[in-house]
């Protein structure tokens, strides 16, 4: 009778391989003789339970040293394998320090852009109920033209609350521009006001660390500070019950503390007053605040989304005729419409731009492209160190040859490598540590960020940080570790080394994706430079230079005409607006619905933006005049008189514009319906971003005292600068602020100037590390070469040729990467050209000089070393075999 | 006298290999065993034994013929060194000392 196999072949496995005869044998003749005794199943069953007897006892204990097994776990073989590992670092210095600071800059970069990506990522995450909170913002489609509000109507959430079972709460933020706030003496100017409901603090998570969350924010003229600001305003004392004066909306008492705002929030306030301390809306399609909404667990937002059009035919269908003429139906009948929809908090920051945002939202694009760029720089690096390694084969190859023939398995070697080249990664991150430490301050610069070491080194980045550089060393050694130990140890020992340099077309492809990437990059700072000179440059319809703008100069009040006047008569003032609307920088807003006079009365009104100025202001600013006449003090019916730009024109189709005369809609009450007569037509100049077309504008008369401009003619601005705030000393304690029209323009586009510079940045990392690899395998293909080239200079080569045949290799790399790269960085900078109405074309040039760059870049690399073994003398080289 | 201690089963097992007089290996071992002392021993316990007697050196083993009952393969067989004799008799003197010092040795229970 046979003993049971499958137990047979269990014990066979786990069994000590030297003592398995004896204990097989033994089970084997117990097995006879039970079998005789009692009886074929009972045998079997008792021999099961003897195999499994021995699994469990003696027969784990294997014997190891006896003879060499693969026990590739074993900690002996992995100290060892580093001690060879570190040896060999230190015996070829050169390409260590190549492979290490290739890794470490990559490392590095990566570093940094998981940090900003991680940051993007993580807004208004801390509040901890983020999942149920969400945002109702309106959407509107009037006359063609779609409006999406980052706001709602004033009275939206209490109607959610009161009409939806779902809705757990609903806070409101509303801003109302800056304030100068007043505690004793002390005044300053403001920025970061808001005015919350009473429940902020309970629906976003800031804690309160003074005062009563349940009332802190109840009552009219109330306020909570921010714990920087009470320390800014009360120093160390407590703030609450000590009030502070509010701009015009007079004395607010303080009721509580909250902390700092996190920087990941997509608002950022000092000042939290109390709702009520406002006007309160009473209209839905006159009233706008940042609503939020706190659904209960389990309500789905899709259900309250699909409520939409419910909520907008009871509460805002009767107001429609109201301010639009026309009932609701007719409204919709249109093709018109009106929404709400419920925003993610979470979801904001990265989501689109839409009007009234509480701050510039950050653009999801930039998390992609810096993500993929962070790849790409890893991978650059991870490129050189596979071609570094495989091109220096040949001295390890010897190695290789030698370990197998006392024995070593392909297992063993590859271990060998993987744990070298986890080794240089460690090294790597080490210096990328480093590296990331200096280079954090410019990079917050650059990105706009408040990172500190403290950020990086938190438990999970690093965990995070530390897996992936395992993940790095092991992908990147994991090419040259199977290639190196795959070497046939015959051929390898008789000096045959063709296998090393015949695996040639896998690093001509890793160069060539190295240059690739490189030349990419190239192509996009280039374009982006170029677009950003362009906006620069471009004609904005106005002269931005030599333009002068006080701050807030409606704290002079009745004062003002005379301190205008005043200045006027300075030699060194061509002119001076009372300019509260400004192209560029902090500007007020204004929009209103517009209806052509002789237009059928069932005609959408335009909604407009319109700009409040003085007749300085045209000469101020250098706005051309293109028909008709700008405002004028001579002729006393220009209150009832507008200016329009040729946009506008064009928006209402008129012929002669001169004359024509327009309505406004105005907030519905009958008194608020004005006429007015165009008196003249303004060149297009642009008052908003180069991102938009320039849009429709209306220009009513009476200057806005929020600033003044001042158009200024002297070489001595600082003189000047000093005798205006003497003047404005004279006349208030209020602090003196300005600013020049070309700087504020220019900071429009600092988002965009940010990004040229971070890919400048990049490419030119990128363009390093690719050269260092080129250098590194430059390095080695010419060691390899080197009995090649003595022999061609003793058949009489020239240096030259020499030269160009040792480069002609790697150029034709790059030429292929630059095919390769040309039409990818044009299809990338097309997208990215996209987003703004004033755009470059793409010429070819930049993609040559691209190319260029990266031939030349890649020559100077490559020469160095061919030239070097140009130069040898042949008997040098020659002598020895 | 430094000398390791024997567990009871490792010294039933030690003497079991002296009373087999060169005859001993795994299974031959836990049959007597079982037959003399009437309980149930596995072949692995004794296997078990073997091996850590052999490593302190009260066993020595070289591999014996190949029978056709054990499919061809060689058995171990195990005799007692000359400290592990030593050993057994060290304990039998102790015992037996004990025994001479029992002052009021266990008779038969002839009468209740």
């Amino acid at each position: 009778m046979k003993p049971p196999q499958l137990a047979d072949r269990l014990l066979k496995f786990c069994c000590a391989p030297h003592r398995l005869e004896e204990v097989q044998g033994d089970l084997h003749e117990e097995i006879q003789y039970q079998l005789r005794r009692v009886g074929k199943p009972r045998a079997r069953r008792q021999y099961w339970w003897n195999v499994l007897g021995f699994i469990l006892s003696f027969a784990l204990k294997r014997k190891s040293i006896e003879y060499s097994t693969t026990h590739l776990t074993n900690p002996i073989m992995i100290q060892n394998y580093f001690k060879i590992a570190w040896r060999n670092l230190w015996r070829k210095k050169v390409f260590s320090a190549i492979n290490i600071a290739g890794l470490a800059v990559g490392l590095a970069t990566c570093l940094l852009i998981v940090l900003f990506v991680q940051d993007e990522l993580s807004y208004d995450r801390y509040n901890t109920k983020a999942d149920r909170l969400f945002r109702m913002t309106m959407h509107i489609r009037l006359g063609g033209k779609e409006m999406n509000m980052a706001y709602a109507p004033a009275l939206a959430g209490a109607a959610m609350l009161r009409d939806y079972p779902g809705v757990e709460a609903f806070t409101r933020l509303e801003s109302e521009g800056t304030f100068v706030i007043k505690s004793g003496n002390e005044r300053f100017k403001e920025e970061r006001v808001v005015f919350a409901d009473s429940n902020f603090f309970a629906v976003f998570s800031i804690p309160l660390l003074k005062g009563n969350v349940k009332t802190a924010l109840t009552e009219p003229n109330t306020v909570v500070l921010t714990e920087s600001t009470a320390r800014k305003y009360f120093g160390d004392q407590n703030p609450v019950g000590k009030s502070l004066t509010m701009g015009t909306k007079g004395l607010f008492r303080v009721t509580g503390v909250c902390r700092d705002v996190p920087s990941n929030s997509h608002f950022h306030y000092d000042f939290f007053g109390s709702y009520r301390s406002i006007r309160q809306g009473e209209k839905w399609l006159a009233s706008g605040s940042h609503t939020y909404l706190l659904l209960r667990e389990g309500y789905s937002v899709a259900q309250l989304a699909a409520q939409s059009p419910n909520i907008v035919r009871k509460y805002m269908g009767p107001e429609v005729p109201e301010f639009l003429g026309m009932t609701y139906d007719e409204y919709l009948r249109k093709g018109d419409r009106m929404g709400f929809r419920f925003q993610p908090v979470t979801d904001i920051h990265l989501g689109p731009n839409w009007e009234n945002e509480l701050e510039a939202n950050s653009d999801p694009k930039y998390v992609y492209i810096f993500s993929a760029i962070a790849v790409f720089i890893l991978l650059l690096a991870c490129i050189n160190f596979m071609n570094l390694s495989t091109a220096g084969s040949a001295n390890r190859a010897k190695e290789v040859g030698i370990r197998k023939v006392l024995g070593s398995v392909q297992q063993q070697l590859i271990r060998q490598f993987l744990s070298e080249s986890v080794l240089i990664t460690f090294l790597a991150l080490v210096v990328a540590g480093v590296l990331v430490a200096v280079a954090l301050p410019t990079f917050n610069q650059l990105a706009n960020k408040a990172f500190d070491l403290g950020t990086l080194l938190n438990v999970r980045l690093m965990g995070y940080t530390l897996m992936g550089s395992l993940l790095v060393g092991l992908l990147a050694g994991s090419y040259p570790a199977f290639f190196l130990s795959s070497f046939k140890p015959v051929s390898v020992l008789k000096g045959k080394l063709l296998s090393g340099v015949r695996s040639g077309w896998l690093r001509n492809t890793l160069v060539t994706v190295q240059f690739v990437v490189s030349i990419g990059m190239i192509i996009g700072t280039l374009v982006v430079y170029q677009q950003l000179r362009f906006i620069q440059n471009k004609k904005v319809g106005f002269d931005k230079e030599q333009v002068l703008i006080l701050h807030d100069t409606y704290v002079l009040g009745d004062k003002l005409k005379t301190f205008r006047s005043e200045l006027a008569k300075q030699s060194q003032i061509v002119s001076a607006s009372l300019a509260g609307y400004l192209p560029a920088g902090r500007s007020n807003q204004g929009v209103d619905g517009f209806r052509d006079v002789n237009a059928p009365t069932e005609t959408v009104p335009f909604r407009l933006k319109t700009y409040r100025i003085d007749e300085q202001y045209l000469p101020t600013l250098g706005i051309g005049v293109a028909l008709g006449r700008n405002f004028s003090k001579a002729f006393s019916g220009d209150s009832a008189a507008v200016l329009v730009n040729e946009a506008a024109v064009r928006q209402f189709g008129w012929k002669n514009p001169v004359g024509q005369r327009i309505t406004t809609v105005g907030d519905g009450s009958p008194g608020d319906r004005q006429t007015y007569t165009v008196v003249g037509v303004t060149k297009d100049f642009h008052f908003e971003s180069m991102h938009q077309h320039i849009a429709p504008l209306i220009m009513f008369y009476g200057g806005d005292w929020y600033q003044m401009a001042l158009r200024i003619r002297t070489d001595n601005v600082p003189a000047l600068l000093k005798m205006l705030e003497q003047n404005w000393k004279a006349e208030t304690d209020m602090p003196f602020s300005y600013s020049f029209l070309d700087e504020r323009f220019n900071k429009m586009y600092q988002a965009e100037q940010r990004i040229g510079q971070l890919f400048g940045i990049f490419a030119g990392l990128a363009v390093f590390i690719a050269c260092l690899g080129l250098f590194g395998l430059a390095a080695f293909t010419t060691l390899q070469r080197t009995k090649e080239i003595g022999v061609r200079k003793v058949l009489g080569a020239s240096v030259a040729s020499i030269v160009a045949l040792l480069s002609k290799d790697f150029l034709r790399l790059v030429f292929v990467a630059i095919l390769i790269a040309t039409p990818m960085g044009w299809y990338a900078m097309k997208e990215w050209l996209a987003d703004f109405a004033y755009r470059i074309d793409l010429e070819w040039w930049v993609f040559g000089l691209a190319g260029f760059l990266a031939v030349a870049v890649a020559l100077l690399t490559v020469s160095f070393q061919s030239i070097k073994a140009a130069l040898v003398n042949p008997v040098r080289s020659l002598r020895s075999e | 006298m430094k000398r390791s201690y024997l567990g009871e089963f490792e010294e039933i097992v030690l003497l079991t290999v002296a009373v087999m007089e060169g005859g001993a290996y795994g299974v031959a071992i836990t049959h007597e065993i079982s037959e003399q002392t009437g309980r149930a021993v596995r072949l692995n316990q004794v296997h078990a034994a073997l091996e850590r007697l052999e490593d302190k050196g009260m066993l020595k083993s070289e591999m014996g013929e190949p029978t056709a009952e054990r499919g061809g393969r060689r058995k171990r067989l195990f005799t007692v060194t000359a400290y592990g004799r030593r050993t057994l008799q060290e304990i039998q003197e102790v015992r037996v000392s004990f025994w001479a010092r029992l002052l009021n040795p266990f008779k038969p229970a002839t009468s209740l």
